[in-house]
């Protein structure tokens, strides 16, 4: 038997999957404490199941949103080794960036020294500041870790209790201020991450629950809880991603579709291609900036069913705050849901008081309460369906440097619209009309989200880039160099290297790997000519357990649409 | 007061990885590959100043409205070119949409030698970019005053020939001087036909030039004639081969110098040309130009080995620079009473000849150039031309291109030029280039067959 629980900002909502049926399921509201919430969840649906038959529980929480929203971490410097390039001025914007000498290219060449008594005033200054916990991260670091980790000794000489995370650790992409915005998060919510994931752990044994414990990141794909203590902040935003997986549980494999959550004044959109939920290009936004952290393209939308409707004129406006229920619900003001109501396309709240909702706005516009709902659902289904217009044609521009790439450019159009959450399901016929696809309501829409979390797999990946004229090799999630031994090193030998990694590195999250489904994700080969003669290759080879679910549910497989 | 967001640049990143002209060949898949590791690590992309755009390609018809393929359009090109010149077209419509404020085709193949006719490819390009959008700007949008100013090392003869004898296109190429350099031409009495005289500047500059002197020509000679020309858009041939690192030239210009350049420019469009310092010179000097095109502090920019004050130049050096600037200005200031050398003209034609050589692919061509004078217009341009292509027999073939702004009376001549060549046995293939309808013309004479594109 398999568990998922979604601890979402509104509802904390739990399954039991017992051979891919949805045994039990709870939805409770999720209060001030997560952990509680949580527990709810699974007591409820555990109520009546034998606990020693749960092999897995996957939950997928808000824990890192709230800590970074609500601010809730302790101070975080950072020591950056930029180098040459971007004017420094524009890391120093932040107050808590500290600038130090070094530099490192893209080959991972040295082209500037450490300054060890600049860096010793830097931690003076830190320590004087009686802050404690310190990102180090250095441009071009993923491609030559040693000034980082000479930094980190020097730390860790002085002040041996501080806490010291590595931008090379966090990630090896080229992207040096999405790195040092992931090091700032991790460094931060690594401690208060883990003090959770222990009470969580001590509150299963206390109900003798022996099930192997994962938790849901962004992409998709779930972590070991013990080994994400490392990148806490890929947890973020797993909401989205575990009502994308549920869909793709829920829907035939290998379908097109557009997820649509509609909420109470948000809409969240997502992707499903031939079977596959669409990774963002970027990386996640967390505090409005860019980071490493991979996650599925999630759009939202600020319309839902309570939102506040106004008169601007002679247009309706839709504002994006909430100021209570619907009218027909009892509450202030129209909304869309009222709409709805009046039009049959919801049996939510009170037929009279949604008549008196449009009326209110119809009453200036001198039209009929009818019109007026129609105008108001056209309105909202439209902001959705040219949202959806925009991931795709994002999506289709995205950009290419091959040849190939271009000439195959993506192309796809969906093919169902599936409405998942519960809120304001009349919208989505309407959506799915609008853009020419079947509309689709699975069964188990409401908690969609936690079957999305039951279903998810674990996922890993490794990196590897080697430069045979320099002669060596790094795994970029290890952040170790290595001497390249064998004269005529070559692409198969790269990807094998990468391969082992990847089955040494799951191992040691306790993670079983078949050799026979490692994914290639990415790969890339370049002969290094230097006066007419090759002097080197460069191999850049990413490597991936299998993305996907462990299977569909219900009767997702055979929908007739 | 305005709340507009301020416009961005646009960058179009086309690196092409999977495109080479041969295995060792400059031109290799390599080339860009430390500017993209440099532009991503630094975050370039996800700057708010930035919009990067996914590149789309060029039509087949894009390019015959400025070449004449020998025989077709589609034996002288891959799809690559067709992405580059695509980038080019694709930027160049966003600016004038109104949409950025300026773009960086940062892309790959080359084209700034490639010439009107092409029989294959000379100095690393077949199909000429800057050229392509240029010609695009003035079918489709109409706009009419364009000065390309020619930044790479090497002197873009492609460029000048196929603007030559348009007087609404400024060019200017600075270049090592050509006594010293591929592809040998580009000196200061090149200055364009008897009808656009002085649009064409060229700017030999002696080896060992640093940023000082290259800034004191863009300051004394470039600046006030593009101020005097007016141009409604300024296309940059942004070649990165007179940094000092350059493995071909030999000219001492730091990525400050290419910042301040394009500072001072003001490209509407940047075009990536030549560079092959891919190490050393491309990470540093794409930063600059993209930095400085998105108004951006760009002082931070700077290549490991080098330090202020690193290359000075002689004071006899200097003079030279400045003697250049002096006498250029001069042939600016007498531009419009050039009078017109008697032995060029035969009939109603001024004509020259021109052999021109094609080192990647070793092509011997021999060609007539001959633009009717008119006195009410432009005036057609004829071209008849021979290539050695080493096999086979030479490839011979009549060129007529007709200007957008042709008087009907050239038009009807140029249309009879062109059926009659037809029917004579004296070409291979002959062309007609109607720019005025926007319609292009190819014909087989040895298979009776023609073909034609048309605007969209």
């Amino acid at each position: 038997m398999y568990v998922g629980v979604d601890v979402g900002g509104t509802y904390t909502d739990a399954v039991l999957l017992k051979n891919n049926r949805v045994r039990a399921m709870a939805k409770i509201p999720t209060r001030e404490n997560l952990l509680s919430s949580l527990l709810e969840s699974i007591d409820t649906i555990l109520k009546d199941a034998d606990k020693k038959e749960i092999k897995r529980i996957v939950f997928s929480t808000t824990i890192i949103t709230n800590m970074i929203a609500g601010h809730k971490y302790d101070q975080v410097e950072l020591l950056l080794i930029p180098g040459p390039g971007l004017t420094h001025d524009y890391y120093k914007i932040k107050p808590y960036v500290h600038i130090i000498s070094g530099a490192v290219d893209y080959r991972g060449r040295v082209t500037a020294r450490l300054d060890k008594q600049e860096i010793d005033a830097a931690l003076s200054k830190i320590a004087a500041g009686g802050c404690n916990k310190v990102g180090v991260i250095g441009k071009f670091s993923p491609r030559n870790t040693s000034q980082e980790k000479r930094v980190e000794a020097i730390i860790k000489e002085k002040y041996p209790d501080w806490q010291v995370e590595l931008g090379s650790r966090v990630g090896g992409k080229l992207n040096f201020p999405r790195r040092a915005e992931t090091t700032y998060l991790t460094c931060a919510t690594r401690q208060p991450y883990r003090a959770f994931l222990d009470s969580v752990q001590q509150a299963l044994a206390e109900r003798e629950i022996n099930a192997d414990v994962f938790i849901l990141k962004a992409d998709g794909g779930t972590l070991p809880l013990k080994g994400s203590e490392e990148l806490p902040v890929e947890t973020i935003f797993s909401g989205p991603a575990a009502s994308t997986l549920g869909v793709q549980a829920l829907t035939p494999p290998g379908e097109t579709s557009v997820v649509v959550d509609i909420g109470g004044t948000t809409t969240d959109l997502a992707l499903i291609l031939s079977g596959k939920p669409l990774l963002s290009a970027k990386g996640a936004r967390v505090r409005d900036q860019l980071t490493l952290v991979r996650a599925l393209a999630v759009k939202s939308v600020p319309v839902g069913g309570d939102s506040v409707l106004e008169l601007d004129g002679n247009k309706i406006i839709i504002r994006s705050e909430r100021q209570g229920q619907a009218y027909c619900l009892g509450g202030p003001v129209p909304t869309p849901t009222d709409a709805l109501r009046v039009l049959g396309l919801t049996s939510l709240g009170d037929q009279d008081r949604a008549a008196e909702a449009m009326g209110i706005l119809g009453k200036a516009l001198g039209r009929e309460i009818k019109d007026i709902a129609a105008r108001v659902i056209d309105q909202v289904v439209e902001n959705i369906s040219a949202e959806i217009e925009k991931m795709f044609w994002e999506w289709e521009q995205e950009p290419a440097y091959r040849v190939w790439e271009v000439l195959h450019k993506h192309k796809e159009k969906p093919r169902l619209v599936v409405g998942v959450g519960g809120g304001a399901a009349g919208f989505v016929n309407k959506v799915a009309d609008r853009l020419g696809c079947s509309p689709y309501i699975p069964q188990y829409a409401a908690v969609a989200n936690a079957i999305g979390a039951a279903v998810a797999r674990p996922t890993m990946q490794v990196s590897l880039r080697a430069d045979t004229e320099q002669g060596y090799y790094i795994i970029q999630e290890e952040g170790q160099q290595e001497k390249i031994k064998d004269r005529n090193f070559n692409e198969r030998m790269a990807l094998d290297l990468a391969k082992e990694s990847l089955i040494k590195r799951a191992a040691k999250y306790g993670l079983e790997v078949d050799p026979d489904e490692i994914e290639v994700a990415s790969q890339e080969v370049f002969n290094m000519i230097r006066d007419w003669h090759t002097s080197g290759r460069l191999f850049d080879v990413t490597v991936q357990t299998p993305r996907g679910i462990t299977g569909r549910v219900g009767d997702g497989g055979d929908i007739d649409v | 007061m305005s709340k507009l967001l301020p416009k961005k640049t646009g960058l179009i990143f086309f690196p092409a990885f999977d495109w080479a002209i041969s295995p060792t060949h400059p031109e290799r898949e390599e080339r860009l590959l430390y500017t993209r590791d440099q532009i991503f690590e630094e975050g370039i992309m996800d700057l708010p100043q930035i919009e990067e755009y996914s590149p789309s390609l060029a039509l087949i018809h894009d390019l015959a409205r400025t070449h004449f393929c020998v025989p077709r359009v589609e034996d002288q090109i891959t799809e690559a070119h067709l992405i580059a010149a695509g980038a080019a077209i694709l930027l160049a419509d966003k600016i004038v949409q109104g949409e950025i404020k300026n773009g960086f085709a940062l892309v790959r193949p080359p084209g700034h030698h490639a010439m009107r006719v092409v029989h294959g490819n000379r100095g690393f390009c077949n199909i000429n970019n800057e050229a392509i959008m240029v010609e695009y700007l003035r079918a489709r949008h109409k706009i009419k005053r364009i000065a390309i100013i020619d930044t790479d090392v090497h002197h873009g003869d492609g460029t000048q020939d196929i603007f030559w004898h348009d007087p609404d296109v400024l060019f200017i190429s600075f270049h090592q001087d050509g006594r010293t350099l591929y592809p040998g031409t580009g000196f200061t009495y090149e200055l364009g036909g008897p009808r656009a005289y002085a649009r064409t500047i060229n700017i030999p500059l002696p080896p060992g030039t640093t940023d000082d002197s290259l800034l004191y020509v863009v300051d004394n000679l470039i600046l006030p004639v593009l101020a005097d020309f007016k141009p409604d858009f300024i296309v940059n041939s942004a070649g990165q081969d007179n940094h000092y690192t350059d493995p071909l030239g030999s000219m001492r210009i730091t990525a400050q110098g290419y910042a301040k350049l394009t500072e001072k420019l003001r490209p509407d469009l940047a075009v990536l040309e030549g560079g092959y310092a891919i190490e050393t010179a491309l990470p540093y000097v794409n930063m600059s130009i993209i930095l400085a095109l998105a108004g951006l502090d760009y002082s931070g920019v700077k290549e490991p080995d080098y330090s202020p004050g690193r290359f000075k130049e002689t004071p006899e050096h200097k003079d030279q620079v400045r003697r250049i600037v002096q006498e250029l200005r001069q042939r600016w200031e007498t531009r419009d009473n050039a009078p017109i050398e008697k032995r060029d003209v035969n009939g109603n034609y001024y004509q020259r000849k021109k052999h021109i050589f094609y080192d990647t692919d070793y092509i011997e061509e021999n060609q007539l150039e001959k633009l009717r004078l008119c006195d009410c217009c432009p005036g057609y341009l004829i071209i008849d031309t021979k290539a050695n292509l080493g096999f086979n027999r030479p490839a011979t073939a009549l060129c007529i291109s007709v200007p957008a702004a042709a008087c009907p009376k050239c038009r009807a001549e140029a249309g009879d030029v062109f059926q009659q060549s037809k029917k004579t046995s004296q070409y291979r293939n002959v062309y007609l280039q109607d720019k005025h309808s926007d319609t292009f013309y190819g014909y087989d004479c040895e298979k009776s067959r023609e073909w034609l594109t048309e605007g969209r």
